[in-house]
């Protein structure tokens, strides 16, 4: 990762990092915030619910009172004085008077118990009223939540007693407003609250039992809160998922409602919305977002600013060393500041200057070495031929002083050794000339494969007749037989070289191996021989001019074949392992499309294997 | 010669007797206001959408007569037909028509008009006009075929050339606002003579305590009082008259029972049900209890089928059955009597362990009904009340009391109904209304009623 790029996750990390801390922080106070608003807004809920459910209580204690004092109640508690008592004339009574007193429930029981009317169960004349037991001793009493059983079943309701005392039956009115959506209705509720009340009215949750003006579609879901309250009969407050999205979510407060005798009867459920949270929560997330977006953006600015402030020279500082080390010892890069920075492109612009004039020192010791290489070689080469010139030269002196009548004879055998010791001076001069004159390939379509049957072929009888032992040679060739573009002549003339070498290498015979394969853009040759092989200097030093180390070699010969391949665009390399043999590699491009190029550049590997 | 002390007396007699006589004489003249509670859409009496009612059938006997009618005591008497006869067998009838009858569109009364009005209310009957006659063929003996002549869904009507129903009863409809008013005129040409009311307007879809209000007002000469109001109604001063009970509450299961422990759920809940504190609060003493179908007043026989609460028995029946599902008992919501009952008696089932969920819902596993009294003839009756119920035909061996007790009986044994009350109908009348009568059935006589000139 480059400097640039971790410049740019820096600063973006730093603005993420920052715009999340900030968007919790502000998120865990609103959320503090919210919960504390629900809370008060809950509380002030209760507390309205508990003044109007007093203020029912003492609707309800007052209208019943009223009807207890009616003239219609005292001329029935009058009939029901009489003896015998005709009862079954009041059937009806109750219902008119119910609605002239807007009360849901209202029944009137004589002294013995018994329902002589009822207006929310007419047909409950003549039964006993049970549910409430000893109804003088309420007379005095407020108001009270029941459980009131109806013909469609059960309902929650505030009730009342009071009692018309006539003579000395008194009639008893037991009246009652019913907890409905209407007493809910009464609420004044906040935005975003509501008011349900569920009515305990067996065991277990049933959906029909909740009131509520507008009942939510998943009741059910109340339902933990519910048997929650049933079981423990405390305020509860919970939060209800209705829907997947969150802004759906409600928590909802829930305040058990007893009886007279503490028996749970319904549960007051004060819903708070969670949606004006979720969407300021969400605002903060969107404003946090975009806040993050833009710092990553101006972070890209910044880091590209910074990039080009502070790595521009850094960059040309390594696309410089990596022209020096390409062999450009004339890189220099451009001193922009006189900051550290600045002082490492002077330094580098020094470095490159003295390694220039260093270079140029290597080169000219190193010419004057090669000069006296080719000095010592030349010097060694020719002084062979020349001391037996010079002692066959001395020797016909001699003999022409000395031995005059030998001197005819003696002239010829000397005319024969200087002939031939002459022979080999040319030989000397005409390899060296050879390699001066290395000629350019001239590209064309060769067959790798038929090149290399041509140099079977050529070696076949000195790889049999061989004195030491026999070589036998093996071919495994590509089964493509695609050409490449190569100088025939000059690859025959490379291989043929390092043929020679193999052959060289097995004097007691071995196995000569002539391999070829290819790919799409590039075919191979090897020559493997089995011969003494080659220690790893010997690999490092191979292909150096006029090394050698053969007794009689020039050191030339691969050295020709390196500049062969070379000049083809390929190049040659040598595993060996000593005692085992030594493997060469050539290596060249198919070059097909270069049939009339420019020779091309070569390389040389080498590669040693233990 | 001075007049002496009796003989001022003797004519102050005469005069005083003479404008007694002219008091209580019937006089032409005056329109009869009158209110029921039904609402009819249709002046068909052959519509079934409307519920068979007493008032549907007094309606309809203003416009429309039948070939025969019945009298108090359920005797056949002639009315469009003159005479009948049956043929041996009594598959085959024959019934001679009235001569100079005529319908309110002043075309005459013939055997083709006839046959055509029974055959379009009754297709499997082969009805064809003879000479002066119609010639009826069932294709099972029918011995009460003019019993079922004299009921109104057989009255004789046709089409006029304006595409509405006309009759031949001694009323024809004036103005006719369907559900809500009914205007009528005498028929001037009514065979039986004119009536002695000019008209009768009647008012529709009025609930019996605004009808009672209308009386009270003025505004209505006869007002219908339900069965649990006469007592009141009577004991405030009105003019009430109520008929013979001639409707029947009942309960009727929508299934037959389907198993011996379904059969004592259910005579369980005929024997919880207290009848007795039923009629003595909810219907103010109205109405008779009841355990048979037909009122003991037709039967003769009706005291005979229990009608007691057995509460212990009632208990130990269902006590017999392990497990017995809650039922629905349906009641008609527009009647609030039979919401009253229903729930009565669903706390009386609970009483004995059976638990009944009452509802105004079409569908349910019991009903609460009212069924009418169609017929005089008990025969007629039974099967009508059988049909209404949707109860399977009682089978006729015979014509006699025994033969239709032991009808009646295998009705009961089938428990699919649990008959409760014989209800009356009543009705309170103005003081101005002279010579209303009505039969024990119901049936008012309004071509008979002349308006007096009592306040």
């Amino acid at each position: 990762m480059n400097f640039c790029r971790k410049l740019l996750l820096l600063f973006a990390l730093t603005v993420f990092l920052s715009v999340a801390a900030v968007a919790w922080l502000v998120s865990t106070v609103t959320r503090r915030a919210f919960e504390q608003s629900n809370e008060a807004q809950t509380a002030a809920l209760v507390g309205q619910f508990q003044r109007e459910f007093k203020r029912h209580a003492d609707d309800v204690v007052r209208r019943v009172g009223a009807i207890a004092s009616s003239d219609a109640t005292t001329r029935m508690a009058l009939t029901l004085n009489r003896a015998p008592a005709d009862s079954g004339s009041f059937l009806n009574d109750a219902v008119p008077i119910a609605e002239s007193h807007q009360l849901d429930f209202l029944e009137f029981v004589d002294a013995r118990g018994t329902i002589v009317s009822s207006a929310q169960s007419p047909a409950k004349f003549g039964y006993p009223e049970t549910s409430l037991g000893d109804l003088s001793q309420l007379t005095s009493k407020p108001a009270f939540l029941k459980k009131e059983d109806l013909p469609a079943g059960s309902s929650l309701g505030l009730f009342a007693v009071r009692a018309a005392k006539i003579g000395d039956k008194p009639l008893y009115v037991v009246g009652g407003l019913r907890l409905d959506r209407n007493a809910l209705a009464a609420l004044e509720l906040p935005a975003g609250m509501r008011a349900m009340l569920y009515q305990v009215l067996g065991s277990g949750f049933s959906p029909q039992m909740l009131v509520a003006s507008e009942a939510p579609k998943k009741i059910e879901k109340l339902e933990p809160l519910v048997l929650q309250v049933q079981q423990q009969p405390r305020e509860i407050s919970q939060l209800v998922h209705w829907s997947e999205n969150p802004a759906d979510d409600e928590t909802v407060h829930a305040i058990p409602l007893n009886g007279p005798d503490d028996k749970l009867l319904g549960i007051l459920l004060v819903g708070t919305s969670r949606r004006p949270y979720v969407e300021v929560k969400r605002h903060i997330q969107s404003a946090a977002m975009l806040v993050g977006g833009a710092g990553i953006l101006l972070a890209i600015v910044l880091s590209s600013w910074a990039a080009a402030r502070f790595t521009r020279p850094i960059e040309e500082l390594a696309v410089a060393a990596r022209e020096v080390a390409g062999g450009n010892l004339h890189a220099q890069v451009e001193v922009s500041s006189a900051d550290e920075v600045g002082d490492l492109a002077e330094a580098f612009n020094q470095m490159t200057r003295d390694l220039l004039e260093q270079k140029e020192r290597l080169v000219q010791s190193e010419r004057v070495a090669a000069w006296r290489e080719l000095a010592r070689r030349l010097a060694h080469e020719l002084k062979n031929p020349l001391f037996p010139l010079q002692l066959t030269v001395e020797n016909l002196v001699r003999a022409r002083e000395h031995s005059p009548e030998m001197f005819e004879e003696i002239f010829r055998e000397s005319s024969a050794t200087l002939l031939a010791e002459i022979g080999n001076l040319k030989q000397i001069i005409s390899r060296f000339s050879e390699f001066s004159k290395m000629p350019q390939p001239q590209l064309q379509p060769a067959n790798v494969n038929e090149v290399v049957r041509g140099i079977t072929r050529l070696f076949q009888a000195q790889l049999e007749s061989r004195s030491g032992g026999a070589i036998a040679c093996k071919l495994e060739l590509a089964a493509s037989d695609e050409p490449i573009a190569a100088d025939r002549e000059l690859l025959h003339r490379a291989l043929s070289n390092l043929v020679l070498n193999a052959m060289d290498a097995m004097p007691h015979g071995g196995t000569l191996t002539l391999r070829t394969y290819d790919n799409a853009d590039r075919a191979y040759i090897e020559i493997a021989d089995t011969g003494v092989g080659l220690r790893p200097e010997e690999c490092e030093r191979l292909f150096t001019p006029y090394y050698t180390s053969k007794q009689h070699g020039t050191g030339l010969g691969l050295a020709i074949v390196q500049s062969v391949i070379s000049d083809h665009g390929g190049t040659i390399s040598v595993r060996s392992q000593p005692g085992k043999g030594t493997t060469f590699v050539v290596e060249l491009p198919r070059n097909l499309e270069k049939l009339h190029a420019p020779a091309l550049d070569g390389s040389v590997t080498v590669t040693h294997h233990r | 010669m001075k007049p002496s002390g009796w003989q001022w007396l003797a004519v102050s007699s005469i005069v005083l007797s003479a404008i007694a006589v002219a008091e209580t004489r019937p006089q032409y003249g005056a329109t009869l206001r009158t209110a029921t509670s039904i609402a009819p859409m249709s002046l068909d009496p052959a519509d079934k959408a409307q519920p068979d009612t007493v008032a549907k059938r007094n309606l309809s006997q203003l416009m429309f007569e039948t070939l025969v009618t019945m009298d108090d005591r359920g005797r056949l008497r002639p009315a469009l037909a003159t005479s009948w006869q049956a043929a041996p067998g009594n598959q085959r009838w024959q019934f001679w028509v009235r001569r100079g009858v005529k319908f309110h569109d002043g075309s005459p009364l013939t055997p083709e008009a006839v046959a055509a009005s029974l055959r379009a209310v009754n297709p499997d009957w082969s009805v064809l006009p003879a000479a002066d006659s119609v010639i009826i063929e069932r294709n099972v003996p029918d011995s009460d075929l003019p019993a079922w002549l004299a009921r109104p869904r057989n009255a004789i009507t046709k089409r006029s050339e304006g595409g509405t129903l006309v009759g031949s009863g001694p009323f024809h409809v004036s103005d006719w606002q369907p559900g809500k008013k009914l205007v009528l005129a005498a028929n001037e040409s009514y065979w039986g003579g004119r009536p002695f009311l000019d008209g009768v307007e009647i008012e529709l879809g009025k609930a019996s305590r605004d009808q009672l209000l209308g009386l009270d007002l003025g505004k209505v000469d006869i007002a219908e009082v339900v069965a649990e109001q006469s007592h009141r109604v009577s004991t405030e001063g009105r003019r009430v008259m109520t008929s013979a009970p001639v409707e029947l509450m009942a309960l009727v299961f929508a299934r037959d029972r389907q198993s011996p422990e379904e059969g004592k759920l259910r005579e369980a809940l005929a024997l919880s049900i207290d009848r007795s504190s039923i009629r003595s609060v909810v219907l103010q003493g109205a109405g008779e209890p009841s355990g048979g179908v037909l009122p003991n007043w037709i039967s003769g026989y009706g005291f005979v089928f229990g009608d007691t609460q057995n509460l212990d028995r009632a208990r130990e029946l269902r006590s017999e059955v392990p497990r017995a599902p809650a039922q629905t008992l349906g009641y008609d919501a527009a009647d609030p009597l039979a919401r009253v009952i229903a729930e009565r008696i669903a706390l009386n089932a609970r009483d004995a362990g059976i638990t009944l969920q009452t509802t105004t819902s079409g569908t349910s596993d019991i009903r609460l009904v009212r069924l009418r009294l169609a017929s005089l003839n008990p025969r007629v009756a039974l099967l009508t009340v059988a049909a209404s119920a949707g109860l399977s035909a009682p089978k006729f061996t015979g014509n006699s009391a025994e033969d239709l007790y032991q009808a009646e009986s295998g009705i009961l044994r089938a428990q699919r109904i649990i008959p409760l009350f014989q209800l009356p109908v009543g009705y309170a009348l103005s003081p101005a209304v002279e010579d209303w009568n009505q039969d024990r059935d119901g049936s008012e006589h309004l071509e008979n009623v002349w308006m007096g000139s009592k306040p």
